[in-house]
């Protein structure tokens, strides 16, 4: 028996090293800075007469021998985590010894580890000299066929079932235990000379399809969640739909879409629409890169708010700096400044198809890379349209798109290599975003003696500046916040603030259901509720 | 606010916090009513949508018409011209669902009665609905409720009133639309549906082990218990 540590170590163990991370990858939704997934025999938790070997995954006995009273058993070194859902681990036998007396299962932390599994209270096994299941009592029950040397045992474990079931060299046995306790680990036991088994936690290939029944309970689950109750009147169910969809719609301010909505559901829509409306024209703006102007904005339109969020104007002008960087703020674009003179600018609109072309091309007409091409089409977006002019700004909603979509982003907003070079290389430019960097940093001062400190501000801070050290900021490491997905974050900030102060809810019911949808899965995975391995919020998005 | 209330799901608070501080891409939400508004028929809200958010439609909406003129005649009342409209799609969506073929006429019935054309409702009961209400036990208690309306003067304000609310219209229009999906071997439930089902359902899981957590009680407004 000890020879088999030293002959024929080296094929199973020697590659594990470069391989990805099999064991993981088998449960993704295991969280394994709170429970660590098993993936070997603990040197630490085993009777002595149970000798490892290759990394802990082989197990030979080195005992006696001659009763019931020798036997020894090892777990694994972890319990088996809930949020796997199943979970599958298998032992081949090297050896069956001399009498092959090995059991294969599960046990609990503190059970004896001087037995066979499956003899002790908490704890179970399958054994190779008789076939028997062996559920915490010293009398078995026939189950399944012997088991000997060159089979290969799997054990798998339904954690939402809380049932256990075998394979035998891939061959599926049917259950064995119900009612399984959570926290069992993965338990072998032998009990005579010359006795020698390997397991495969998942670093190698399962002899046995564990991935095939994984799909068949997810697609289990995702039928149970699917034909879930949730009351007897489906029109209320419709009714509940639509109050989330319309809610969403009137809370980004998509208004023509929620009118539509609301006709032909005959819903009422709660807010006014021309505060819709307003809160939609800032949100454009902010979304088009154009902060400088929703500031503005929302100052006529909603006089002292942004001073009682001074945090929340901080980050605007945190935008602001870097979205003059990238040329999309007004303030470095010369046209914006003088918008009746040449009312065919291109305002910048970044979602707007029709735009796309104009950025790259223009080069002849741009001064500092920055587009002013009139070929572009008049989306009525113009500086000049008065705030709460709400039917011209209807109009525009027909051609203004309020969205994050990063793909259209990407090419309508990285303008060219050598656009882009241009923008802090032009030096009145670069003058003015450095004005406007040295002002900041004053708010910034100012905003911690009066507040104290601020984390969010101080990286925003950070992150802002540091784009100015790059001559190529757009493929630098702070790069990604130029990303226009990233005005985002800010937007719904400031929308929220908006909403916050008419006293309506900061956050559509839709983002409550999805955050709280997220949260409930989290909190089950916690207390091993294994059903949460099976779904997600992004497989229903 | 009982700040000591601490469950497995952590003080009240930082959960409520968590929910707050977490940010879901404008473009997935938007993508998601767009589903919506394709799968359940919207379709000229589903329009504005793709030119106010640029959210491109996951079908094209042109075969939406079809649909959408069955819904339509649905939720103004015409079932008759709805029920033609759908055997000239597919007559075998009917024919095989006896449930939604029963509401259809049902919704008839209770048209008839909105009316007021009291001769006409009581006709068609006994010549077409009776017979089917013969059929299943759960037919005949709604032929019962439908017919119990004609005993007020004002049906609306009676216990059976809510047959007449819009609602009523919106359900079988969503039933009937259903079938037509699934007869094109389309999801016939939004994503958005299956989304608050998911969430039902793990608040439910969480409830069955006695967890103590923030619970959301009415997804329609987002509410949870105990907040006030």
């Amino acid at each position: 028996m000890a020879a088999g540590s030293s002959s024929t170590s080296s094929s199973s163990n020697s590659d594990t090293s470069q391989q990805v991370d099999r064991i993981a990858l088998l449960y993704p939704k295991v969280d394994e800075s709170e429970t660590t997934l098993p993936r070997s025999w603990s040197p630490k938790d085993k009777f002595t007469f149970i000798g490892l070997s290759q990394n802990n995954l082989r197990v030979h006995y080195k005992g006696v021998g001659k009763t019931h009273k020798d036997a020894a058993s090892v777990r694994a070194t972890h319990a088996i985590p809930a949020a796997c859902g199943i979970y599958y681990f298998e032992v081949r036998i090297v050896s069956k010894g001399r009498d092959g007396y090995m059991g294969i299962g599960l046990s609990a932390q503190g059970v004896n580890m001087n037995r066979l599994p499956g003899w002790e209270k908490n704890s179970y096994g399958y054994h190779g000299d008789d076939g028997h299941s062996f559920c915490s009592s010293g009398t078995g029950k026939p189950y399944g066929p012997t088991f000997t040397t060159g089979d290969v045992i799997g054990c798998g474990v339904n954690l939402i079932d809380n049932a256990c079931f075998y394979t035998k060299n891939g061959v599926n046995l049917g259950i064995a235990f119900t009612d399984l306790p959570s926290n069992l680990y993965p338990t072998v036991g032998l009990q005579t000379p010359g006795e020698i088994v390997d397991a495969n936690f998942g670093q190698q290939p399962f002899v046995y399809d564990i991935e095939e029944v994984m799909k068949e309970v997810h697609a289990r689950t995702r039928h149970t969640i699917q034909t879930f109750p949730f009351t007897d009147k489906e029109g209320l169910w419709q009714t509940t739909l639509q109050k989330i969809v319309s809610t969403y719609l009137v809370h980004h301010g998509y208004c023509a879409t929620a009118e539509a909505f609301a006709k032909s559901t005959g819903q009422s829509i709660t807010e006014e629409l021309a505060s819709i409306k307003n809160r939609q024209r800032i949100q454009k703006l902010v979304l088009a890169g154009r902060i400088g102007e929703a500031i503005e904005t929302t100052q006529t339109l909603y006089p002292g708010l942004l001073e009682r969020n001074p945090n929340l104007l901080f980050l605007l002008k945190c935008r602001q700096f870097v979205e003059m960087v990238s040329g999309c703020d007004s303030d470095v674009r010369p046209a914006a400044h003088s918008p009746r003179s040449s009312p065919n600018v291109s305002p910048s609109h970044s979602y707007s198809a029709t735009s796309v072309g104009s950025v790259g091309s223009s080069s002849s007409s741009a001064t500092n890379g920055f587009v002013t091409n009139g070929t572009c089409i008049d989306n009525g977006f113009e500086a000049d349209s008065m705030p709460m002019e709400v039917e011209e700004f209807e109009e525009s909603s027909n051609h203004g798109v309020l969205n994050g979509t990063a793909k259209m982003d990407e090419s309508d907003h990285s303008p060219s290599r050598e656009a882009r070079q241009t923008c802090c290389h032009n030096r009145t430019v670069l003058e003015k975003i450095l004005t406007f960097g040295r002002e900041l940093q004053n708010m910034s001062v100012q905003l911690r003696r009066e507040h104290g400190k601020n984390e969010t501000n101080k990286k925003a801070l950070q992150a802002t500046f540091s784009l100015l050290a790059y001559t190529d900021p757009w493929s630098s490491p702070v790069g990604y916040i130029l990303d226009p997905v990233q005005r985002e974050p800010i937007c719904s900030s400031l929308n929220s603030a908006i909403l916050d102060s008419h006293h309506l809810p900061r956050k559509p019911p839709l983002d409550l259901v999805l955050g709280q949808a997220q949260e409930c899965l989290k909190l089950m995975s916690k207390i091993g509720l294994g059903a949460c391995a099976f779904a997600s919020v992004e497989e229903y998005m | 606010m009982n700040q000591a209330e601490k469950g497995e799901g952590g003080n009240r608070e930082e959960w409520m916090n968590k929910l707050t501080d977490m940010r879901f891409q404008r473009a997935d939400m938007n993508r998601l009513i767009m589903d919506y508004l394709v799968t359940e028929g919207f379709k000229e809200a589903a329009e504005k949508f793709k030119m106010e958010s640029g959210t491109q439609p996951c079908a094209p909406l042109e075969n939406l018409d079809e649909r959408i003129k069955i819904r339509a005649a649905v939720q103004r009342g015409d079932i008759e011209e709805a029920i033609a409209l759908t055997n000239k799609l597919n007559p075998e969506i009917l024919d095989c669902k006896p449930h939604l073929y029963f509401h259809l006429q049902q919704q008839r019935l209770i048209e008839l009665i909105r009316d007021k054309d009291i001769e006409s409702a009581v006709d068609f009961a006994q010549n077409q609905l009776a017979e089917q209400g013969n059929e299943s036990p759960e037919f005949l208690e709604e032929l019962e409720r439908t017919m119990a309306l004609l005993a007020f003067d004002n049906p609306e304000d009676s216990p059976f009133g809510e047959l007449l609310c819009p609602s009523q219209r919106q359900k079988v229009a969503s039933e009937l639309n259903a079938a037509i999906l699934e007869a094109e071997h389309r999801e016939a439930s939004p994503k958005l549906s299956n989304l608050l089902k998911l969430l039902l359902w793990a608040q439910t899981e969480l409830d069955t082990k006695k967890a103590k957590f923030p619970k959301m009680v009415d997804v329609a407004s987002g509410t949870f218990d105990g907040s006030r």
